[in-house]
C-alpha cells in the first residue's frame, strides 16, 4: 500500500540496485551499511547480483538464506514466504510499492509473481504497519522489478534447470534508454515434471500409497510470464507504467488431494509431465504506474495499480454427503480485482527533521465460482493515512516515530448451497453457508525507533503496533473445506487482529568479523486462530475461527568471518517460541511453528577472468514437538548442500553460471511447515540446479 | 512508554512459561479390545438389516464426540484403512444411494467409552459397495479416523 512510498523513497535515496555490493551469503558493502544506519527497522536489502549468484531453484528458496525468512512448501515445487513464522495474510508481499493481492489465505496457493523479473528484494522483519497498512505484522517482502536501464540497448537471457522435478526454464529481459525515456520487457517460460521424494511409499493414517519411481503423482506444472514497461526518468521527475501477466498451472498430488485419500480411474503414471485432475491454474495481471516529483525540500510520490487475479481449482467431481456428483470439475474459482492508489509527500524540514506523510486507498472485489464453497463473494475498501518524522540528532543517533490511522469496510454476500440438504423428515433446503454482512473496522497504529552507531556497532530498537483486518474467510466461512476435509466456520464479530512488537538489532562489524543478533518479542491480544474443536458438523470435524492471546519471541543470529582474501565462513540460525495464552488451546503453540534451524557455510572465492566461488553448507533443523491438532511432531534433520558460481567477463558480455546442489546425501526428512507434512510426504530428495545467464 | 511495554511483555513471557503443562498431545483411539467389534471390513449386510455398531473409544485426557458416516463407493474412489482388500462389484452410477451422516455425543469426562449404535439400513436404497466411516475426536481437537468397506445386498 503505502509501501509504494517507501519503495519510491528507497529508489530515490539509492542509486541503481547494482551499486549494492554483495558477498555471496551475507550482504555487505557501504550501501548496506548506510541502509542499516538509516533505518531503525530490522531490514535487509538483497541485490540482483546476490539473487543470481545464489539462485537456489526459486526466488523463495534463495531468500531462505536470510535468517528468519522461510519458504513454506505447498507442493508442486511451489512455496510461500513466511517471516519470523508468520505467513499468509500476516505478512505483506509488495511489488514495486503495491501490495500484491492474490488469494494468499490459501494453504496451497503460491505467489503469482515472475521471480526472474525481480531486480532486487528488501526484507523487513517485524511490524511495518505504519508504512504498509493492514497485514504487515510479521514483516514485508518487498520486490522490485522497476530498475531503469542505463544503456541504449541491454538485456539478458537465462536458461535454468533442476534435476529433481526435471524443470526447464528460460527467461529473457530486454531494455533500453533514449535520453530520458526508457523501456523494458521480459518473458519467462518454466515447465516441470512430478517431483521426487526419497521414499517408495507414503503412509497416511493407515492408508498405504505406493509411489511409482519415487515421484509424487501429478505434481507437474508450467508457468508463463511476461511484462512490458515504459517510462520517463529525468532529474526531478520520473514516471513509468508496467503491465505484467503471470500464468501458472500445476497439479495437486493425486493420491491425497487435501486429506482424503482417493483412488481414481485416471492413469496418472502414463506421463510424469502431464497435468491431470486435480490441478490449479492462476492468472495474475497487473498494471502499475509510479510517478515521482523531486523538489529541493519536498518530494511527492504517487502510485496507481490495478490487479486482476483469476484462480481455478479443478478436481474430479464426486458426491459427498448430501451433495450429488457435480456436473463438471470446477471446484473453486476466485476472481479478484484490486485497485490501489497511494501518495506520499516527504519534506526535509531542516537538517534534523525529515517528515513524511502519506495516504492510501485499496478496493477489492472478489467473486467465487465452482461447486466447492470456501469463501463468500465480497467487496472491501481500505483507506489509511500516516505521518512519520525522522529526527537526526547526529550522525550517530537517529530517532523516528509515526502514527497511522486506517479505516476498512467489508461487505460479504450471502451464499446458499446449490443442492438441498434434508433438515427434517420431508423437508430439505438450500443451506445458507454465509450470511450477508457488513463490517467496519478502525485501527490506530504507531511505531517508534532509535538507531545508534558508534565504532563498529550499530544498535537498533523499534517498538510498534501492527494490525490486520479479518479476511472474509475468517468472518464468513461456513462449510466444508474439501481440500483439507474439515468443516470451517467463521465468526462474524472478529475484531481486527492487533500485534505489539519490540525488536532490537545488535550488529558489530570489525575488520574480518561480523556479528549480528536480532531478538524480538511479539504479543497479540487477539490472534485470529482456526481452532480444531471436538464437534462434528455434517460428518466433519468443526474448525472454528476464534481469537486468543498469543505471545511469541525469538531471535536471529549470524556470524561471518573472513580468514583471508579467499576463504570465509558463516554461521547463522534462528529460533522462535509461540504460545497461546487464552482460549481452548491455551498452552499450545500456533500452527506451523517453525523449529530452530542453523546453517554453517565455508566458502572459497577467487578471481580468474571474473569472480567465482565454491561453497559447502550444512543445514541443521531441530525437532519440532510444539504442535497443535492435527499436526504431528517432526523430528529434526540435517542436509549437506553445495554451491558454485562463476562470472566470465567477455568484453561487453558477461557469462554467469550458478550451480546449486541440495540434499547431497539424499536424506529423507520432513519439513514441519510444509503443506504435505500432514499427509506424511517427505521433502524432495537430492537435487541439482543449474542456471546459465548471458548479460549483454 | 517503551519501558512499560517492554516490562509488560517480559512479564507475559514469564507468566507464559507456567502454562506449559497439561497439554493434550495425543490422538484418541478406536479399538476392538475385549468386545465383538462391528462393523468389520468387507462385511455384507442386507437391506432392512440393522448395523450394530460396537467399538471401544479411548483417550488419555477426555473423549470428545464421534461421527458415523456411510456413503457409496460405486466409483471405487478410495479404499478403507484396513489392509485387507474386499471384492468389489463393477463400477456403477448411483440412483438412490444410501447417505447416512450422524454425530453422537460422548458423556463428558470419559477417557473410555463403549459406543453402541443401531443403524437400520433403509429398504429402498441402491445395493452395492459402501464406505462406513468412523470419526472420533478428543476434547483437545485431535481426530482419529477409521474406514470400513461394506457391501449391501438385496
Amino acid at each position: 500500500m503505502i509501501s509504494t512510498l517507501l519503495a519510491a523513497a528507497l529508489i530515490t535515496c539509492q542509486a541503481a540496485d547494482s551499486t549494492v555490493v554483495l558477498d555471496s551469503i551475507t550482504v555487505s558493502g557501504n550501501s548496506k551499511r548506510n541502509y542499516q544506519l538509516r533505518s531503525t527497522m530490522s531490514g535487509l536489502q538483497i541485490s540482483h547480483q546476490f539473487l543470481e549468484t545464489n539462485f537456489a531453484g526459486s526466488l523463495m528458496q534463495t531468500l531462505e538464506s536470510v535468517p528468519g525468512v522461510k519458504a513454506m512448501n505447498i507442493g508442486s515445487g511451489q512455496s510461500k514466504p513466511t517471516i519470523r513464522g508468520l505467513g499468509f495474510n500476516r505478512m505483506a508481499v509488495v511489488e514495486d510499492g503495491i501490495k500484491h493481492e492474490g488469494q494468499q489465505w490459501g494453504d496451497d496457493h503460491g505467489l503469482e509473481i515472475d521471480q526472474f523479473a525481480i531486480d532486487r528484494v528488501e526484507v523487513i522483519k517485524g511490524p511495518a504497519a505504519l508504512l504498509y497498512g493492514s497485514d504487515a505484522i510479521g514483516g514485508v517482502l518487498s520486490l522490485y522489478s522497476n530498475h531503469v536501464p542505463r544503456e541504449r540497448f541491454q538485456g539478458s537471457v537465462q536458461v535454468f534447470g533442476r534435476t529433481n522435478n526435471e524443470q526447464l526454464g528460460i527467461s529473457a529481459k530486454l531494455g533500453g534508454r533514449f535520453g530520458n525515456f526508457f523501456y523494458r520487457a521480459n518473458a519467462t517460460l518454466i515447465d516441470y515434471a512430478d517431483f521426487q521424494v526419497p521414499t517408495d511409499s507414503i503412509q497416511y493414517y493407515s492408508y498405504y500409497i505406493r509411489l511409482k519411481e519415487r515421484r509424487l503423482r501429478n505434481t507437474a506444472g508450467r508457468e508463463r510470464d511476461w511484462s512490458v514497461m515504459a517510462g520517463y526518468d529525468g532529474y526531478d521527475f520520473h514516471t513509468d507504467v508496467r503491465l505484467s501477466s503471470n500464468w501458472a498451472k500445476s497439479g495437486f498430488f493425486a493420491n491425497a488431494h487435501g486429506l482424503e485419500v482417493r483412488l481414481s480411474e485416471i492413469d496418472y503414471d502414463k506421463s510424469r509431465r502431464d497435468i491431470d485432475l486435480p490441478y490449479q491454474s492462476v492468472n495474475h495481471i497487473k498494471v502499475l504506474s509510479h510517478t515521482l516529483w523531486r523538489g529541493d525540500v519536498v518530494t511527492v510520490d504517487v502510485n496507481l495499480a490495478y490487479q486482476h487475479n483469476k484462480r481455478e481449482e479443478h478436481s474430479e467431481p464426486v458426491s459427498h454427503g448430501y451433495m450429488p456428483r457435480p456436473g463438471d470439475s470446477l471446484e473453486r474459482r476466485f476472481t479478484k480485482s484490486t485497485a490501489t492508489a497511494n501518495a506520499k509527500v516527504t519534506w526535509d524540514i531542516n537538517d534534523r527533521h525529515n517528515l513524511s506523510s502519506g495516504a492510501s486507498v485499496e478496493y477489492q472485489h472478489n467473486r467465487r465460482g465452482g461447486w466447492g464453497f470456501i469463501i463468500p463473494d465480497f467487496e472491501t475498501l481500505q483507506c489509511g493515512a500516516f505521518v512519520l518524522d525522522k529526527f537526526t540528532v547526529s550522525n550517530q543517533l537517529v530517532f523516528n516515530a509515526g502514527v497511522r490511522y486506517d479505516y476498512g469496510r467489508t461487505h460479504i454476500h450471502s451464499y446458499n448451497d446449490w443442492y438441498k440438504t434434508p433438515v427434517s423428515p420431508g423437508d430439505s433446503v438450500f443451506m445458507e453457508r454465509s450470511g450477508d454482512q457488513r463490517r467496519n473496522f478502525n485501527s490506530f497504529t504507531w511505531s517508534a525507533g532509535v538507531n545508534y552507531n558508534t565504532g563498529g556497532w550499530v544498535l537498533k530498537a523499534n517498538v510498534g503496533k501492527s494490525f490486520r483486518i479479518p479476511i472474509p474467510k475468517e468472518l464468513g466461512a461456513d462449510g466444508i473445506n474439501y481440500h483439507i476435509f474439515r468443516y470451517e466456520k467463521g465468526y462474524a464479530h472478529l475484531d481486527p487482529e492487533q500485534s505489539y512488537q519490540l525488536d532490537a538489532g545488535i550488529h558489530w562489524s570489525g575488520k574480518s568479523l561480523t556479528v549480528q543478533v536480532d531478538p524480538y518479542i511479539n504479543y497479540f491480544p487477539n490472534y485470529i486462530y482456526l481452532n480444531p474443536t471436538s464437534t462434528y458438523v455434517e460428518g466433519l470435524q468443526l474448525y472454528q475461527y476464534t481469537q486468543a492471546r498469543v505471545l511469541r519471541w525469538g531471535l536471529e543470529a549470524q556470524v561471518n568471518y573472513e580468514f583471508n582474501r579467499h576463504w570465509s565462513a558463516e554461521v547463522k540460525g534462528d529460533y522462535l517460541y509461540a504460545r497461546q495464552q487464552s482460549g481452548d488451546k491455551k498452552g499450545f503453540t500456533l500452527p506451523f511453528s517453525t523449529p530452530w534451524s542453523a546453517d554453517a557455510t565455508v566458502k572459497y572465492s577467487y578471481s580468474w577472468r571474473g569472480d567465482g566461488f565454491v561453497s559447502v553448507n550444512a543445514h541443521v533443523v531441530g525437532d519440532q514437538n510444539e504442535i497443535v491438532p492435527p499436526e504431528k511432531p517432526t523430528p529434526g534433520h540435517w542436509t549437506l548442500n553445495a554451491q558454485a558460481g562463476k562470472h566470465f567477463d567477455m568484453g561487453r558480455y558477461v557469462l554467469k553460471i550458478t550451480f546449486h546442489a541440495d540434499n547431497l546425501l539424499n536424506k529423507r526428512y520432513y519439513d514441519h511447515t510444509s503443506y504435505y507434512r500432514l499427509i506424511d510426504v517427505p521433502e524432495p530428495g537430492r537435487n541439482f540446479s543449474l542456471m546459465v545467464g548471458l548479460d549483454f | 512508554m517503551k519501558k512499560y511495554i517492554f516490562a509488560a511483555l517480559i512479564l507475559l513471557a514469564v507468566t507464559a512459561c507456567g502454562d506449559d503443562k497439561n497439554r493434550d498431545l495425543s490422538y484418541p483411539r478406536i479399538s476392538t479390545a475385549d468386545i465383538e467389534a462391528s462393523p468389520t471390513n468387507c462385511h455384507e449386510y442386507r437391506r432392512g438389516e440393522v448395523i450394530k455398531f460396537n467399538y471401544m473409544f479411548y483417550d488419555d485426557t477426555e473423549l470428545g464426540m464421534f461421527n458415523i458416516e456411510v456413503h457409496n463407493n460405486f466409483d471405487h474412489h478410495s479404499h478403507s484403512t484396513s489392509s485387507t482388500e474386499c471384492t468389489m462389484d463393477p463400477n456403477k452410477e448411483p440412483v438412490k444411494p444410501w447417505v447416512f451422516n450422524q454425530g453422537y455425543n460422548i458423556p463428558s469426562g470419559r477417557t473410555e467409552y463403549n459406543a453402541k449404535v443401531d443403524i437400520p439400513i433403509p429398504t429402498d436404497i441402491d445395493t452395492g459397495d459402501y464406505h462406513f466411516m468412523v470419526r472420533l475426536t478428543d476434547m483437545a481437537g485431535w481426530q482419529q479416523l477409521q474406514a470400513f468397506s461394506i457391501k449391501i445386498v438385496e
